[in-house]
């Protein structure tokens, strides 16, 4: 666990010991460290534009000690996994753009208007709550759905807002987003009882019908 | 109370008074609040002439930083509100670094009201450097010497204004799309740069 204060002292030894400007989209726990809605967090996951600025933060976090594990054990197999990294038990997932089933968007990238710049060399673009929605039903990790549960419990959701995005994502080629998604936030409403509006779980798997009823066709 | 709900409540600029009103609880109940939210960070208080404490709560608070329209409003008797979240940790920007950020927002206001860092600004190697970098020395240029219409500023060097003022291949270019002055014509002929302000606007700093 990284409470709010290691994780700055950690951001700014980082920053050190970069040699070139970086700029990351915190889309997790980190991102809802920063919004105000979490204390602490197990795994700091970030994404970057491109392999170059991943691979310089890597070698930066390598020089103070963080280590490369398998990311197997915590996403099995699934696609676009991250480079994971530990230093006792705190964890970095690094991810670039592709965020397993899903993309960070240059929609999100443009909604990610919270900026923490850390010395000169690390900017860090805190994603919008809706994305990070989106990136936790991405992962769904063992504590993802609780972390979803608490930024929809804010009361701040434009449900709208989710669906566009699921139909952007499709665009981009990432065709089982309206359906993750749907499936994310049917368990939620069922098993964690969050208020989530029965209609957009319609709409997303209107969605999914049309997909299939396409798919058909061909 | 939990912090997150007071947190919640309270969030913003607020007197005692409102504390009071606001948790509907005795003016002393209200001052332990405040003293538990100052203790974990999440307060910062000014005082006002009259003496009165006037405390803002935000969660911003607790991460510490700072942010160019901090600094802009600690120099500008034009006050912004923060319109986006921009934190800086482990340094302090020097008055070029958020004259540059606050040209390149694009905003009318922060505009504006960064016209009064010029009575600061002495490093002007640096501003130039920023300027240059970020292609937007011209506008630097002509918002210097809107500002000197105004305003006591300190002198730009005469290697700055050499080295941005437009060759004769430059066109015309805005500081935000759209705006032109319809007072300032002499300087915007100077720099080739249409600034976005005529006199009214800059009623503040008079």
């Amino acid at each position: 666990m990284i409470t709010i204060d290691e994780q700055q002292k950690l951001f700014l030894n980082i920053a050190r010991v970069l040699n070139k400007t970086i700029t990351a989209y915190a889309v997790g726990g980190t991102a809802m460290m920063f919004l105000g809605i979490k204390d602490s967090t197990l795994d700091i996951d970030l994404v970057f534009e491109n392999e170059k600025d991943k691979d310089i933060f890597k070698e930066a976090i390598k020089s103070l000690g963080y280590r490369e594990i398998n990311a197997i054990k915590v996403y099995g197999a699934r696609k676009n996994q991250p480079e994971m990294l530990v230093l006792n038990d705190e964890r970095f997932d690094l991810f670039v753009v592709n965020v397993i089933d899903f993309v960070f968007s240059g929609n999100m990238q443009k909604r990610a208007e919270s900026i923490h710049q850390f010395g000169e060399n690390f900017i860090l673009k805190i994603a919008d709550p809706h994305d990070i929605i989106l990136m936790k039903c991405a992962t769904d990790r063992l504590k993802d759905k609780d972390d979803a549960r608490k930024i929809i419990n804010l009361g701040k959701i434009k449900w709208e807002l989710l669906v566009e995005e699921a139909k952007k994502q499709i665009e981009l080629g990432k065709e089982k987003t309206a359906f993750e998604l749907g499936y994310f936030l049917e368990e939620l409403k069922n098993k964690m009882k969050v208020k989530i509006p029965q209609e957009i779980l319609d709409e997303l798997f209107g969605i999914v019908k049309k997909q299939a009823e396409e798919k058909q066709k061909k | 109370m939990e912090t997150e709900v007071l947190l919640k409540k309270l969030e913003g600029v607020q007197t005692i008074d409102s504390v009071t009103n606001i948790l509907k609880t005795s003016k002393d109940k209200a001052i332990y609040y405040l003293f538990r939210l100052r203790k974990e960070g999440y307060v910062k208080t000014k005082r006002l002439s009259n003496n009165r404490r006037v405390y803002n709560i935000s969660f911003e608070n607790k991460l510490k930083g700072t942010s160019y329209f901090e600094i802009i409003n600690k120099y500008s008797p034009v006050k912004i509100a923060t319109p986006i979240t921009y934190k800086i940790y482990g340094k302090t920007p020097s008055l070029e670094e958020t004259l540059v950020y606050a040209i390149k927002t694009g905003s009318l206001r922060t505009i504006l009201a960064s016209l009064a860092l010029f009575k600061k600004i002495t490093d002007w190697s640096e501003l130039y450097q920023l300027s240059k970098k970020n292609r937007i020395e011209r506008q630097v240029g002509a918002l210097y010497d809107l500002a000197k219409k105004i305003m006591r500023v300190r002198r730009m060097t005469d290697r700055f204004k050499n080295n941005a003022l437009p060759k004769k291949n430059h066109n015309f270019e805005y500081i935000i799309s759209g705006l032109m002055s319809g007072d300032f014509k002499d300087i915007e002929e100077t720099w080739k740069i249409y600034l976005p302000f005529n006199k009214n606007d800059l009623s503040d700093y008079t």
